[in-house]
């Protein structure tokens, strides 16, 4: 072993001697993994930053057979040290240890109880693995399942900024956007929220998986809240075996979403008590509280469509509020959150709606504008390239070949499967 | 601990900041495996969410901490009580849980500041909210007595009308700019040729 760990610091600092290094640890690989958890004071000999290759195999070895609780509390923090200041371009000569290494550093913090001591190391490890920001690692679900727990919320909001183009495993995907899903939920971001649980949904499978049936019973809840209103119907473009059963499988949310569209309150609390262990074992009692909250504010919104100005006492009997007092408060905390347009008019106990004022000529505006058109052409340019890039695919071809229907004589020659000359 | 950067924070009244340092500094002492929960400035790390307006974060910081430190910390609790009024929209109560407190020296700039912030604010809702609104619930409102409050909108030039006790609010007039800029014209052509192509 001493003489492995001669080889990492000699090899360690001049790049063209990586590869070397590489089949060296790759060489020791089963011994190493023999030794496991004894390899742990070696560890002092190393520096996480200079030596990054020969740490990585080194810890990899030590984590590989399962740890009792003190073995893996005196793991957790070389691991934590070694993730924030390990060397980008010696980990990514091995990501698949990297990544089992991070894996396992979650299942310890999760093992003390301690999901904060995860956060910092694991963003941190994220950016040494990935290989552009558009990049999304295995990683990126463990951090927000680290963020959720601990109640790190805006921690995970950084993360959910980035657009992702690039992603390695398809159910690293789903778990984002679903963990994503709960933390713009808690932050009360139910644009994104929706956003990130749609894709959930809608995302190309042959199974249903459990990932998608609770996104959908999340989904329908902050469409409520948010959008006033939920559509059973799914997009084209979701698959057929989500588009069966989904439905079926989350049938009381679906009632509970009916329910909603009457407007009346006392129905949807009826149906929100009646499956209320359902939503209490889901953990989604919060957000059907949340729903009928906003039940208060749509029944003012609809009451915009029909008057111009209104009582306030009025406003509190048709929206089954106690008193006009109350009705007062609502409207101000709906013009608050610019949920409304409208002044209230305390001396005669009225409320008076308005138009938005917003005329869309402000400078603030344009840059608004401006700013999503950029956004959408950097899109475009993007699946045009993707668009070129499948059109060579040769497995692609080779499907458009023999699906080729032959309508004119011109057009006989098939498509080239093998250049065969 | 290493709390410099809270303390030139305090120190220059840069209080939008507090949050997010506060934030750092306890994810990289966390990393660190340090116990930190003890000696945790709990209650300007509460009062820093709640000047920035974050109060869901407010919440979540105040969902994980530990219920001794909830206990034996008076200060902690006074801040929640800010938090809560400000989550339930007691508008008036926020007064209330401020002056409710004897704050300590730390704690004291951040909450006059937050104090004068947030009067602010409450006017600007109440000047786009109401056209006409009650002496006592402008005086509720703003945290003035009635007769501060009757100087200070007028000045604004709002309309007293001691008779029926009853104020006119003046709107501020939006003022929004509507310059055209020149590099406009060069956005403008590249979404052309853009969509030509």
């Amino acid at each position: 072993m001493e003489v492995l760990v001669v080889n990492i610091q000699g090899l360690s600092t001049n790049p063209g001697d990586l590869p070397n290094l590489q089949n060296i640890l790759k060489q020791a690989h089963d011994s190493l993994h023999a030794e496991s958890i004894r390899l742990l004071p070696l560890l002092d000999m190393l520096d996480p930053s200079l030596h990054s290759l020969g740490f990585l195999y080194i810890l990899e070895a030590c984590t590989s057979s399962a740890l009792s609780k003190e073995q893996a509390s005196a793991v957790v923090l070389p691991t934590a040290r070694f993730m924030n200041s390990c060397s980008k371009e010696q980990i990514q000569l091995a990501p698949e240890k990297f990544i089992s290494v991070c894996k396992r550093f979650k299942d310890y913090v999760m093992q003390l109880e301690a999901p904060m001591r995860g956060v910092a190391p694991m963003l941190a490890a994220i950016r040494k693995i990935q290989s552009s920001s558009e990049h999304l690692t295995p990683l990126h679900p463990e951090f927000l399942v680290l963020c959720l727990l601990s109640k790190c919320y805006k921690a995970g909001l950084s993360i959910l900024d980035e657009d992702i183009f690039e992603v390695d495993q398809p159910k690293d995907l789903l778990l984002y956007c679903y963990y994503g899903g709960m933390i713009c939920i808690g932050q009360k971001h139910f644009r994104k929220a929706l956003e990130l649980l749609h894709n959930v949904v809608t995302a190309p499978t042959s199974v249903i998986t459990a990932i998608a049936v609770e996104a959908y019973k999340k989904y329908i809840l902050v469409s409520l809240i948010h959008n006033g209103q939920f559509s059973t119907s799914l997009p084209k473009y979701t698959s057929s075996v989500a588009q069966r059963n989904l439905k079926n499988i989350c049938q009381p949310y679906i009632e509970l979403a009916n329910s909603y569209t009457t407007g009346k309150i006392a129905d949807f609390e009826s149906v929100a008590q009646k499956h209320r262990e359902k939503f209490d074992n889901d953990n989604n009692l919060g957000l059907v509280k949340q729903a009928i909250s906003s039940m208060y504010k749509r029944n003012i919104q609809r009451l915009t469509q029909t008057y111009l100005t209104l009582s306030l006492q009025d406003i509190a009997n048709s929206v089954q509020l106690n008193s006009a007092k109350e009705a007062e408060m609502h409207v101000l905390q709906m013009i608050q959150d610019g949920e409304i347009f409208a002044t209230i008019n305390q001396k005669d106990g009225m409320v008076s709606f308005l138009e938005d004022p917003e005329q869309y000529k402000s400078c603030g505006m344009i840059e608004r504008i401006d700013s999503s058109i950029q956004r959408i052409m950097a899109l475009s340019r993007k699946l045009t390239t993707m668009n070129e890039n499948i059109s060579c695919d040769p497995m692609y071809l080779a499907k458009v070949g023999r699906e080729r229907q032959r309508f004119d004589f011109d057009d006989f020659d098939p498509v080239p499967q093998r250049f065969n000359i | 601990m290493e709390f410099s950067p809270l303390s030139s924070a305090l120190a220059s009244k840069s209080y939008e900041r507090i949050a997010d340092i506060c934030d750092d500094i306890m994810l990289q002492v966390a990393a660190e495996g340090v116990s930190f929960q003890e000696d945790w400035p709990y209650a300007i790390h509460l009062l820093g969410h709640i000047y920035a307006g974050d109060i869901n974060s407010m919440r979540f910081l105040w969902k994980s901490m530990p219920s001794a430190v909830k206990e034996n910390n008076p200060e902690v609790q006074a801040a929640w009580r800010i938090g809560q009024k400000l989550w339930v929209r007691d508008y008036v109560g926020v007064y209330e849980a401020i002056r409710g407190f004897n704050w300590s020296q730390e704690a004291q700039g951040l909450v006059a500041a937050f104090s004068d912030h947030y009067t602010k604010k409450m006017f600007q809702l109440l000047q786009s909210a109401y056209s006409t609104i009650s002496i006592q619930d402008t005086s509720l409102f703003l945290n003035m007595n009635e007769d501060d409050v009757k100087n200070y909108v007028q000045q604004q030039g709002w309309i007293v009308d001691p008779a029926s006790q009853m104020i006119t609010v003046k709107k501020r007039p939006i003022v929004t700019e509507q310059k055209l800029n020149p590099s406009k014209l060069h956005s403008l052509t590249e979404y052309v040729f853009h969509l030509e192509h």
